[in-house]
Parts: C-alpha cells; structure tokens; sequence
C-alpha cells in the first residue's frame, strides 16, 4: 500500500484520537471550577457564582444574563461574542426578537463545537449557563452550553454548571426537590450554597443531603455573585446584582 | 472588543437613511427644551410632527430615555432622529454590558456628536436636519448638564435652558426672562412648579406657531415631561400633571 493512500485512511482515526485527547485535556482543566447555579423563580431568574465580583455571573442583554465556569479569558471570548450577536439582533430587528434559543441555536453553540473541533486550534475552556427571563416564569428559558457546544435546556427551572456531570444533575435534582414557589431570595440563596458546598465536598452525597439550619449565607473564602433577572423591572434592562438589602426578609 | 457598537455596526451595516430623487414631503418634530429646577433637570416636547402645513401626528414621543443617566429630546427630521436615538440607547447599553462599566457623560455627548456629523449629507440635502437636545450626568454625579447641538454635530452645555425646533425662540425668550428677573428663577423651582412651567411654555410656543401642539391642558393633553434628577429619570404622570396644573392655577 502506497504512503498516500495509508494517510487518507490513517487521518478520520487521528482525527478522531485528537477530539478525544481535546476532550481529555479540556475536562483536565475544568476539574477545579467552583459551580454556577440559575435558578427559575416567581421574582424572575436567580444567578449565582463565586467570585471576587464580575467574573461568573453577567448581564447580556434586556433579560438576558449567563453564569459561566472555565478560563476567565475564553469566559470573556464568550461573553463578548453573545453580547455583541444579542445587540446586533436587537437593533436591528427588536429587544423582543432576542431570544435564547435563537442565540444558543445559531451563535453560542456553533462557536463552541467549531472552537472545540478545530483540532489545530487552542479549544474555548468554558461551559455555561444562559438564561432568559420570560413574562411568566413558564415562559423562563435555562439553558447549559458545553464545551463542545452541546445545548440542554433544563425542563425543572434549575440549572447547575460543575465539571462533574453526574454530581451536576444530582445537585440540580437536590435544589428542584427542596425549593418551593413560596421561598424568598434569601432561602434561595441559601440553597444555591448549600448545594454549592456539597459539589465542593467529594465526600457529600446528595441523596442523604438535609436542609442545613440556619442556611449558609456566604462562603467561606469566597465573595458572592448574586443577580436577579428581575421579572418586575419596569425599565428594559431587568438584569441586576442583588446586594444584601435584596435578601432582608 | 472595545466596547464600540457604532464600530460593530459600521462592520455589520444597516440599512440607512437613502434619498430617492422624488422627495417626498418631510416630517418635521418640534418643539422640545429642557431647563434646571431645584431638584435637577426637566425635560419637555410637544407631540406634534408636521409635514408642510399638515399635521402629521399629534401624539409623537420627543423626550426619549437613552439609559438610566441620559435623555435626549428630539426636533427635526424624525426618521432620523429616533434612529439615533435607537442607536444611541443600544450603543450606551452595549458598552456598559461589554466593558462593565458606563459610558462617561463627555463619551455619551459626543457620540450623539458623531452620529449627527454622519448625517451631514442629509443635513446638506435638506432632508434629515436634527438639531436635538441632550441632558445627562455621571454615573456618581448630583448634577445633570443639559447640552444642545447644531445640526453639523457641534456641541454646547446649557448655562441654564436650551430648547430647540420651530418654537424654541418664544420658549427661549420666556426662560431667558424668567432666568434673569423671575421670582422664583426656573432653577429654584420645585417639582410641581417644574412642571407647570413646562406645560405653560409649550402653551406659549403654540401661540406663535403652529407647528408646536399636542398639548392642551383643558382637554386634560399634556406635555411629554421627563425629570433626570440625582435619584435618575422620572417620567411625569398624566395625574401628576393634572395635580401640577391645578395647583398652579390652571388656565
């Protein structure tokens, strides 16, 4: 068999062989992310992040926001490139032609699944989670993005971002199940850190996870980034970051 | 990446305003001001927009909200005019979500500059003068300004009042009155009597033009009448206006 026609044949296995190394070495440097919670509520659509501020949890557009886990510059490749599409569309259709659907289906999601399948480029280290506050919160659309572009829309109003899928979906499942139409911000937030608390701990198990008492209002060692996509706003842009007087009672 | 939309936009082109060699007869909005009272600024239009001698509509919008710091008020052509406003709001908003920060009061005057240079030709044509009107303040500002423009895009602060479009000079004439020899000065004006003054002023411009309406205060027709105070942008109820009103003495 000739040199030529050996590489025609070798080339779909490489190619394959470097997605999965791609794959491999992304997960690698996911591995220490702390998680991203949005959470779908009668006030509107509650993000939530760790971080020294701004750095998890952003405003895209009128009653759009994103909370993002990865390397903070391809984080902020992403945000910038769903800012610019979501403004772009706004001006020149209408705010109300933004949607998130729209942005996953033909911005964010094909961005990452090339950056992710050009195998001689550096790949974006980053998942997310994109949200969009509706009129009624049966109209609120969650949606988590992976690294390799793959969309999931959440059905039960709650959506967690953390390099462990399966401890992911179970802490999503833990919020769902203990959060009620009746909770104020506060509860809500104390849920998000429990949970978030428990994803950190390799050795906490989620089915036996009780409702810690008090709830947890900070973290230790870490700021908070907390926004409200506020249903009730009455100007366009309804995104805004909740400070401590939001969770008084 | 600069947090630029009018860049974005110039890379991503939308339609423009085009002329075709018919031109048809053209809309023109008046008449809008804005003066300092004691709580900060009060902005104020008419709804009128004429074309020729027809009045086109009596119910347009000319004090528009840019973003939570900034109003501008609109005289002129107004195809162009709410476009630069649509362009201005989205610019404002795109910069503060891009960069995580607001755009800075002289960075927000001068951009309405721009877009008014880009319009020269149409200006030179004759078909899409704007002469608009600008109020705004810093972000962690008490003060708002208040600035006014040529239809080239040149830029002035208002010592005290500006007003623009076909029935500015009688409202000119009144504020420069009451500014020099009113007691109280429009600036040491409470809330109500803000916006009675408004409504009295645009009743004066209608005396003298025709172009200027849409308010008629008798038949419970108001002035559109935006506050911009330390507090941010308020937008005056037709009930406070009524309140304004009667409380001033009425007619």
């Amino acid at each position: 068999m000739g040199e030529g026609r050996r590489g025609v044949i070798e080339e779909p296995y490489r190619w394959l062989e470097a997605v999965a190394n791609r794959r491999e070495y992304i997960q690698d440097q996911l591995r220490g992310a702390t998680p991203v919670f949005a959470v779908s509520r009668p006030e509107g659509v509650f993000l939530l992040g760790a971080g020294p501020g701004r750095t998890k949890v952003f405003e895209i557009y009128n009653r759009h926001g994103m909370a993002a886990v990865g390397n903070p510059v391809d984080m902020e490749k992403l945000r910038q490139s769903v800012i610019e599409t979501a403004h772009m569309e706004g001006f020149n259709r209408s705010p109300g032609d933004v949607t998130l659907r729209r942005l996953v289906g033909f911005s964010i999601s094909p961005a990452l699944k090339n950056a992710f399948e050009q195998i001689v480029a550096a790949p974006l280290i980053v998942e997310a989670l994109f949200a969009e506050c509706g009129a009624a919160r049966g109209e609120d659309v969650l949606a988590r993005v992976g690294y390799d572009g793959t969309p999931e829309y959440p059905a039960d109003g709650v959506g967690v971002v953390f390099p462990d899928r399966e401890r992911e979906r179970a802490a999503a499942d833990w919020l769902a199940a203990h959060l009620t139409d009746g909770d104020g911000l506060a509860r809500v937030r104390g849920l998000c850190l429990a949970a978030w608390s428990a994803l950190m701990d390799r050795d906490a198990v989620f089915d036996t996870l009780s409702v810690p008492e008090p709830l947890p209002v900070s973290l230790p060692d870490h700021g908070l980034e907390i926004a409200l996509i506020d249903r009730a706003s009455s100007g366009p842009a309804q995104y805004r970051m909740l400070v401590d007087a939001d969770f008084s009672p | 990446m600069n947090g630029d939309f009018l860049s974005l936009l110039s890379s991503n082109p939308f339609s423009g305003l085009t002329v075709g060699e018919k031109c048809p007869e053209l809309l023109e909005a008046t008449t809008v001001f804005a003066f300092h009272f004691s709580e900060g600024v009060v902005m104020a239009g008419d709804h009128r927009a004429t074309a020729g001698n027809v009045v086109f509509s009596d119910r347009t919008e000319k004090i528009i909200e840019l973003d939570h710091q900034s109003l501008i008020a609109i005289a002129g052509s107004p195809a162009v005019a709410f476009e630069m406003a649509r362009t201005l709001q989205t610019t404002f908003e795109y910069y503060r979500r891009s960069q995580l920060q607001v755009l800075s009061l002289p960075a927000k005057v001068r951009a309405l500059s721009r877009l008014l240079r880009d319009n020269l030709p149409g200006t030179l044509q004759g078909v899409g003068a704007v002469a608009p009107l600008f109020a705004g303040r810093e972000p962690d500002g008490d003060v708002p300004a208040i600035y006014f423009y040529d239809p080239l895009g040149a830029q002035f602060e208002a010592a005290g009042f500006a007003a623009s479009g076909s029935g500015a000079g009688s409202i000119r004439s009144v504020l420069h009155y009451l500014t020099r020899w009113g007691k109280p000065r429009p600036e040491q004006l409470d809330r109500g009597g803000a916006v009675n003054l408004a409504n009295r002023l645009l009743l004066t411009a209608a005396q003298f033009d025709t172009a200027t309406g849409g308010v008629d205060p008798s038949r419970g027709v108001f002035a559109t009448i935006r506050l911009l105070t330390s507090r941010g942008i308020h937008t005056v109820s037709e009930k406070e206006q009524i309140a304004a009103w009667e409380k001033g003495g009425g007619a």
